[in-house]
């Protein structure tokens, strides 16, 4: 089946990033196609390339990026919610006169009709919030 | 159930108070942006989240936008369907006829049935 | 049929409300994270009415050492087994 995750919960604070990529790597695992992950809310602190965890903590911004870059999954990030939040690809950086750059690729900054668009493609979209 | 709830698109349920955070601005914007692609979208103001309907509503600090403003253009991105639970109303001593959008009412029966008769269903 | 998931304890969180009122009488339930401690005997009672259709994931039982603790009533999955439940249902809608 083709899969979507919503992720709303930040990393580190919540158990919701954890949970989400658990679950992420399961569907994989078991044959499933994983389209996207879509982060919005809070979520979109997962993209942020600047995340320098404990080494004997998993490293979140990492995992999501090979899990990516393993299985084609899509990582695409409000671009609103994320702005907001401090988190600039380099396009943004530029646009708002910024020095740092805090979002790389694979994620994406997006708009939320990707949201949508991907909620109604894939057969099942499940969500996991803080 | 009204036939104009089956098979809708989008089901956006709101279940938190303006201001408090931003969910309710976020979860609107949801549904407006999902509005704007031509999806039919559902609003279920739930528990706290139907407070975003009280007239009156004013900025928060610093000039906080809230949400009311928004809600007011629901009709041009014609997202009509706005239901409101019944019980989250009651429990806030509030009644249907305070707020400031026509709404209809669901009783905890008819909750369950809305749930199931949209193709996709977001909790913010 | 709808896949219901709630994250958080009914001990300290409303949030199982919502999601038993938006449960038709075929849905399941299945409890994560935080909400893993609707398993236990104590609290399993606000989910009463749901026997058969009440799911725990055993990850989260496990790490927070409540495991053997579910009521016998709480059906316990892995994360597999949450695939599959997500696979079953319709749609999933979450509670948090």
């Amino acid at each position: 089946m083709r899969y979507a995750i919503l992720l709303m919960g930040a990393p580190y604070s919540d158990q919701a990033s954890h949970s989400a990529l658990r679950f992420a790597r399961a569907l994989v695992a078991r044959g499933h196609r994983l389209e996207a992950v879509f982060f919005y809310h809070d979520g979109v602190y997962n993209a942020a390339r600047l995340a320098a965890p404990p080494q004997d903590e998993p490293h979140l911004v990492d995992a999501w990026a090979a899990l990516a870059n393993e299985h084609r999954v899509a990582l695409q990030v409000c671009i609103a919610a994320a702005l907001r939040r401090g988190l600039l690809d380099e396009r943004e950086a530029v646009r708002h006169g910024k020095d740092g750059v805090s979002v790389e690729a694979p994620f994406e900054l997006t708009g939320l009709g990707q949201l949508v668009d991907i909620g109604t493609r894939c057969d099942r979209l499940v969500t996991f919030g803080p | 159930m009204q036939e104009h709830h089956d098979d809708s698109d989008l089901l956006v349920i709101l279940r938190h108070a303006p201001h408090g955070s931003s969910w309710l601005r976020e979860g609107l914007d949801a549904a407006l942006v999902a509005a704007a692609f031509g999806r039919r979208v559902s609003l279920l103001f739930m528990g706290e989240g139907v407070t975003a309907l009280l007239r009156g509503q004013q900025l928060g600090p610093l000039g906080q936008k809230g949400t009311a403003a928004t809600l007011e253009m629901l009709e041009m991105y014609d997202i009509e369907t706005l239901l409101v639970e019944e019980q989250g109303l009651s429990r806030l001593g509030l009644s249907s006829d305070e707020l400031m959008l026509e709404v209809e009412c669901l009783s905890p029966s008819a909750l369950a049935r809305v749930l199931s008769g949209h193709r996709l269903v977001l909790t913010f | 049929m709808l896949l219901h998931v709630v994250n958080r304890s009914p001990a300290t969180s409303r949030v199982y409300q919502q999601a038993l009122a938006g449960m038709s009488p075929e849905d399941r339930l299945l409890l994560i994270e935080d909400g893993v401690q609707g398993a236990l005997p104590q609290l399993v009672r606000y989910y009463a009415g749901l026997e058969g259709r009440l799911f725990a994931l055993k990850e989260d039982l496990e790490s927070r050492g409540l495991l053997g603790r579910c009521d016998a009533s709480v059906q316990v999955v892995d994360v597999d087994g949450f695939v599959d439940l997500t696979e079953e249902a319709e749609r999933t809608v979450s509670w948090y």
